[in-house]
């Protein structure tokens, strides 16, 4: 073989490489476009939420299914009791709240016993489903609605674990320690289950971030947008993902993340399914994932559904340290997750899941990151080299920054549309900015980033850190 | 022009569009605070123009004051205003056309649209908004329209009865719902009879205990013969509805059924018994309760525990509690 023939087969394999890159870029982003579409015709003939419908409920409240709150926390000292006060002043009929201290090392249950009263309590758990030891239960003499389950350290699947153990009620409604819920929160995300026959398996809000807000006593008093611009380059991903791709998802009824901030699931059905796993860093995805598994391996009829309102408030690192450990772990969760359900990809067995939603997270997750970011190095080198036209350099450039664009500032049009939770006009504007620019810069730190994440996975690191946070109100 | 050209025309054209309706919606939201306080100015002349018109004082009748502003102002004032006073506001809706809207809108081709009005229709509640959703409920096509509508008819209490409710709704082709036992109890003090005979029709068991269920929200207590003949049903669904009812009419007649069920075969109905001796408040079940402490059902154990901590709390009395556990 000489140098020509190696010149002829590098420039087919370089250009092969530019074609496949593309391809894939346009596919992610006609989906992205396809699911804005969705979410457009969602939001616009759906019925919105009133006053007036509860007032059924508040009639017969003995009707809305009883909730447990189970929120894990490690090392909150500060802040826990703030955010219990918070979950227990949630409108439900009838909730109850269960708090795990999951082996924190400072005095975060000290401070629980001392301010909510709390006393021994010898409480049965129902299904043991941790892995780890309870070292006590608690109950509150002045708030019959909460629980304090003591645990040796474990992470948060297997405080949450612990939780749904010890939870009584027919739903149970899983969230972070840092996660603010909306005082109707609850109920609203619940509503679902008053219309359902019995399909109804878990519900996922809309999460949005709570940077820049006012907060206070663990409960939002003001909606705001943080001074930092990477925050608000959140907030337009946090919009796009929820208000587009999930409620896109939910509609097709192929819903396959409900967040770890907020969620609410049939207890049985959580049950049945062993909880969520320890040896991975994306439980809340392979969770979800392992729901429609076992439900469509048991032929059972079934629905995750989707409450587009937001009803969480969530904090997003603030630092680019912080942002690199959450989306490698975010990265590697997803790969995990498809490596253990990998036999459901392109599995008619599995209906839409297997067919549709399953590749869309191969796409999405394995061959995207690394596809656009060799993309942006490989056709600008192939143009300039001659290997191929200029004006598909340029087309890949508009496919990917200029569409990406594009969809940010829909989502923002959508939510202006139909929400309008974003405080003024001046913030609006200010996160238009920040759609347009994020493209350029934050997008491609973003896909380094989950880089990373695919390097862990293919070294098994199974270490956690945690996203370090300025927290909330302290901006 | 070749594919990638087009690409990139087609790419930059869905982009400015997009831009454009984004800046579009942030100008009609500048638009929109600039005229907040001029806005709010009008609301209060509106509302002060209302009440003085209700009251029969002389008032201001601006033109330029739109229909959707002077239904605004109205759906606040009418939650404040009683008798004599609302019956006037309501006929005074009617001259300015402002009902003619809302029920023009109740026709609207969206549905969305349709339940909106319905949510109008429901709370101003005069005789034209009750026909109205009646015929929503009766002749509309969407089914989730005619359902907002019978929960309009549920709140305002001017459901029909229950049989023509389950018929409109198709209740009986499908599984009951929690939405479907809320609008039977909603109808339950009005119709008690009417449901007491759909009980002898032909009737899954489903439906059967949801419709017993709601008789225990008909505040009757001639219900309790019939709820104590239920009470020996074979199907512990039954069972289990009649204590729930039971539980609900709040009555001493009921404390021999519910003593009973505490030694039913089936837990499920054991349960519903603890709960309702609860809910009554039966300090003579403390004995049998305190027994149940060891029942082979976790569940059952559960609720007993709960079901004596409220008897104690009710009764002060927790010396023989401790004495004995």
């Amino acid at each position: 073989m000489n140098i020509e023939t190696l010149k002829i087969v590098a420039a087919d394999i370089i250009l092969w490489i530019a074609f496949a890159c593309f391809l894939v870029v346009a596919l992610r982003n006609s989906i992205s476009l396809l699911q804005l579409a969705i979410a457009g015709w969602v939001f616009s003939t759906r019925i919105e939420p009133s006053e007036s419908a509860r007032e059924l409920w508040r009639r017969y409240a003995d009707l809305a299914l009883p909730v447990s709150v189970i929120a894990p926390a490690f090392n909150e000292e500060l802040s826990i009791v703030q955010s219990v006060k918070a979950l227990l002043a949630l409108e439900h009929p009838d909730h109850e709240i269960i708090v795990v201290n999951d082996g924190s090392a400072d005095s975060t249950l000290d401070v629980l016993i001392e301010a909510f009263d709390m006393e021994p309590a010898d409480l049965p758990q129902l299904a043991e489903l941790q892995k780890t030891r309870i070292l006590g239960t608690y109950s509150s003499r002045r708030f019959a609605n909460l629980l304090v389950v003591d645990k040796e350290n474990g992470r948060k699947a297997d405080a949450v674990n612990a939780g749904i153990g010890f939870a009584r009620t027919p739903l149970i409604c899983i969230i972070d320690a840092d996660s603010i819920i909306e005082t109707d929160g609850l109920l609203r995300a619940s509503e679902p289950f008053m219309f359902d026959d019995g399909k109804l398996v878990a519900v996922g809000g809309a999460v949005r971030i709570a940077n820049g807000c006012t907060i206070k006593g663990g409960a939002l008093q003001k909606i705001g947008i943080s001074k930092g611009m990477l925050p608000r380059f959140q907030v337009v991903e946090y919009l796009r993902a929820f208000l587009m791709a999930r409620v896109a998802h939910a509609h097709t009824n192929t819903l396959m993340l409900i967040s770890g901030a907020f969620g609410l699931f049939r207890r049985s059905t959580l049950i049945e399914v062993g909880g969520y796993r320890h040896d991975t860093v994306g439980e809340d995805l392979e969770l979800v994932v392992r729901l429609h598994r076992h439900m469509r391996e048991q032929n059972r009829d079934y629905q995750i559904a989707f409450v587009p309102d937001i009803v969480c408030w969530t904090e997003a690192p603030a630092e680019l340290g912080g942002l690199d450990n959450q989306r490698g772990r975010w990265q590697q969760g997803a790969m995990e997750t498809l490596q253990r359900h990998r036999r459901m990809i392109f599995n008619p067995r599995y209906g839409r899941i297997g067919m549709l939603a399953m590749p869309q997270i191969v796409l999405e997750d394995i061959l995207g990151p690394p596809a656009e970011l060799a993309g942006y190095l490989v056709l600008p080198a192939a143009a300039l080299l001659g290997l191929l036209s200029p004006w598909m350099a340029l087309a890949f450039f508009f496919v990917s920054v200029v569409f990406g664009c594009a969809l940010s500032v829909g989502t923002l049009a959508l939510e202006e549309k139909q929400l309008r939770r974003t405080p003024s006009a001046r913030d609006l504007t200010k996160l238009g900015i920040a759609a347009v620019v994020e493209n350029f810069g934050y997008r491609q730190i973003n896909l380094w980033y989950r880089l990373g994440g695919i390097k862990r996975f293919f070294r098994n690191d199974t270490t956690w850190a945690a996203v370090p946070r300025v927290g909330l109100g302290n901006e | 022009m070749n594919v990638y050209q087009n690409v990139i025309i087609g790419t930059a054209v869905l982009a400015t569009s997009i831009m454009l309706v984004f800046m579009l919606l942030v100008f009609r939201r500048y638009l929109s605070e600039r005229a907040d306080a001029k806005r709010d100015q009008i609301d209060r002349a509106i509302t002060k123009s209302y009440l003085r018109r209700v009251a029969g004082y002389p008032y201001d009748n601006a033109k330029s004051w739109t229909k959707a502003r002077r239904l605004s102002a109205i759906m606040r004032i009418l939650p404040l205003l009683r008798g004599g006073e609302r019956e006037r506001l309501l006929q005074i809706v009617e001259l300015d056309g402002v009902m003619g809207s809302i029920l023009r809108r109740s026709h609207s081709l969206r549905e969305a649209e349709r339940v909106t009005a319905i949510r109008h229709l429901q709370r101003i509640r005069s005789e034209v908004c009750i026909g109205r959703l009646r015929e929503l409920l009766a002749r509309d096509p969407s089914p989730r329209v005619q359902l907002e509508a019978a929960f309009a008819l549920a709140a305002s209490e001017s459901l029909p009865p229950p049989r023509e409710t389950m018929r409109i709704l198709g209740m009986l082709d499908r599984p009951p719902k929690r939405i479907d036992v809320a609008l039977l109890r909603a109808t339950a003090p009005h119709y008690r009879e009417q449901m007491v005979l759909l009980l002898e029709g032909d009737l899954s068991r489903q439906w059967r205990a949801k419709i017993i269920d709601s008789l225990g929200w008909s505040g009757d207590m001639r219900v309790l013969p019939f709820l104590e003949r239920s009470a020996n049903d074979l199907d512990p669904e039954i069972r289990c509805a009649v204590l729930r009812a039971s539980a609900k009419l709040n009555h001493p007649g009921a404390a021999e059924l519910v003593l009973r069920a505490l030694k039913d075969r089936e837990d499920a109905v054991r349960i519903q018994a603890v709960n309702a001796c609860a809910t009554l408040g039966l300090k003579e079940a403390t004995g049998t309760l305190l027994q149940m402490r060891h029942d082979e059902q976790l569940w059952v154990r559960l609720r007993v525990d709960q079901a004596l901590r409220k008897l104690s709390t009710r009764s002060q009395e927790p010396a023989q509690l401790r004495a004995v556990g």
